[in-house]
């Protein structure tokens, strides 16, 4: 029952939120955003990084640094942040964190099958995917025509599989088809994670609710702005809506029938929790829409920390770093490209 | 006398077009590099919204495909200033020589419609290498790459016809001298 959890949760995970908690005051502070939107070279960003926790992962990188480089290096202290939480997590704080990583194995997945139609070699498609969603036998994708052999050669094994039945089919696979994959596959993670997340009740349930409804919803606005203009129909569009989120059902009607990004401002602004973003941007503008999202996004994970004894904190630092992680990679491209008057243009603090 | 005014003219004619040829040959170098810094900005915009495994060199296409955009080089009669110019989303279903015939014969509104419509297809095909479904900042810095391109074959115009009005002027002087 809700509000009981105070008598039992930190027999099992007591020590995992007191580490997570503990990564949490990591996280770079505005004065450290300051001094690395004043840095100018990559060089410099290097050294300020060097008295953060990504100290270690970037002390043996030569010169001269590139950006994506910065930007993987930070990414193995999240994986090595996340590795140690899941081999110290008992039931059901495990199966949880495995759920956070589902998204970016859709992502490699989709990343292998496209560099693979494209003719891309396999070696190459594999180092550029995400070290959180890796998987045993994901190579094997290189040798998949279509989506059925896709999930009966590879992904049956996977925690995927369950989210293929809606998306296999005998066509070939092509670029269209990849993207109706890729959004029906996240539609049912993120469905699938929305019906444990309840089943654990408590604290839990309730805040990842709200996480996982402003996911769902600012996926279904994303998918709107991003089909305008494209072959894909309105039916399609509706069907990789997720069944659930604030816009869940009648905004989605709304959604689906939008041709421009000022009707998705109308179908937005009837939804008070969401007036705000648009409130930020000028009719008919949609570039700083992403950013705006994101502090949003932020604000919402940052106000999970304030309770405890729930699993949302977990999944809160996990995307709180991945902000940080697209901070840096943002402020590495001005700095790289002598632009850093824009710098602002897409950095979120956190605190 | 008359005919040394005249002579004069043409030289001043002459001094006057490669200044001018000269002053926006620099003012298109100075236009292109905006374009192309605003061009690597929206990229780097593009990777952040999208992220960086949908917005990387992996998935561009390696399979052989026709050129959307082709360049094409003549030259006046007398081969002294050759003229570039610029083929833009040539559809890999259609000839070439469609773009030609389009450029000689005046189009109506429905024809112009259905151009407009061939060439967002072939926009939208050529992106479709990092998804169906991509940020707005992504086709944003399609286009400023677009204008790069088109900056640059202006550039070489450009380039072409100070050469020709130095080569001019040169001669004339040569020949003032003589």
């Amino acid at each position: 029952m809700y509000g009981f959890e105070a008598l039992s949760f930190n027999i099992h995970g007591g020590y995992l939120e007191a580490i997570v908690r503990g990564h949490r005051s990591g996280l770079l502070t505005t004065a450290d955003y300051n001094n690395l939107c004043q840095c100018e070279t990559l060089d410099d960003i290097k050294m300020h990084l060097s008295a953060t926790e990504y100290g270690p992962y970037l002390q043996n990188e030569p010169s001269p640094l590139h950006t994506t480089t910065i930007v993987e290096k930070c990414t193995l202290k999240l994986v090595d942040d996340y590795k140690h939480m899941l081999c110290q997590a008992t039931e059901p704080l495990s199966t949880f964190l495995e759920y956070i990583t589902y998204g970016h194995m859709i992502d490699n997945v989709v990343l292998i099958v496209t560099g693979t139609l494209h003719e891309r070699d396999v070696q190459e498609l594999l180092e550029k995917c995400h070290p959180l969603g890796m998987f045993d036998s994901i190579a094997t994708l290189a040798v998949a025509q279509n989506m059925r052999e896709l999930y009966r050669l590879v992904l049956v094994d996977t925690p995927l599989a369950p989210y293929f039945s809606e998306c296999i089919t005998s066509e070939d696979l092509d670029d269209m088809n990849i993207e109706i994959m890729r959004n029906t596959l996240y539609k049912a993670y993120l469905e699938d994670f929305y019906r444990f997340c309840q089943k654990l009740g408590g604290a839990t349930a309730e805040i990842m609710s709200d996480l996982l409804a402003f996911e769902a919803d600012r996926r279904a606005v994303n998918i709107t702005i991003n089909s305008i203009g494209t072959e894909l129909t309105r039916d399609d569009r509706r069907k990789l809506y997720s069944n659930f989120g604030l816009f869940y059902p009648y905004g989605h009607e709304e959604l689906a029938v939008c041709e421009d990004i000022d009707q998705v401002r109308a179908v937005m602004e009837k939804y008070p929790p969401y007036q705000s973003i648009f409130a930020k941007l000028s009719y008919g503008e949609s570039q700083m829409l992403d950013k705006a999202f994101y502090e949003e996004e932020v604000k919402r994970h940052c106000l999970a920390f304030e309770q405890q004894f729930h699993y949302a904190v977990f999944f809160a630092y996990m995307r709180l770093r991945e902000q940080e992680i697209r901070n840096l990679m943002w402020i590495s491209e001005c700095v790289a490209q002598n632009q850093k008057s824009r710098v602002h243009d897409s950095v979120v603090f956190i605190f | 006398m008359e005919e040394d005014r005249r002579k004069d003219d043409e030289d001043n004619k002459l001094a006057l077009q490669f200044m001018d040829s000269l002053h926006n040959y620099l003012s298109l170098t100075h236009s292109l590099s905006s374009t192309l810094r605003q061009g690597w900005l929206e990229l780097a915009s593009a990777k952040h919204s999208m992220g960086t495994s949908r917005v990387n060199t992996s998935v561009l296409d390696l399979k052989s495909h026709s050129a959307s955009t082709t360049l094409k080089i003549t030259e006046n009669d007398d081969g002294t200033q050759p003229q570039f110019t610029l083929q833009k989303w040539v559809s890999s279903e259609h000839e070439s020589t469609k773009l030609e015939d389009k450029n000689e014969h005046p189009q109506d509104s429905d024809t112009k419609s259905s151009d407009n419509d061939e060439v967002r297809k072939e926009r939208d095909k050529s992106l479709s290498v990092f998804g169906v479904l991509i940020s707005p900042k992504l086709r944003a810095t399609q286009l400023s790459f677009e204008k790069a391109l088109e900056t640059l074959i202006d550039i070489a115009n450009m380039r072409s016809s100070v050469l020709n009005s130095f080569t001019q002027l040169h001669k004339e002087v040569e020949d003032t001298k003589e």
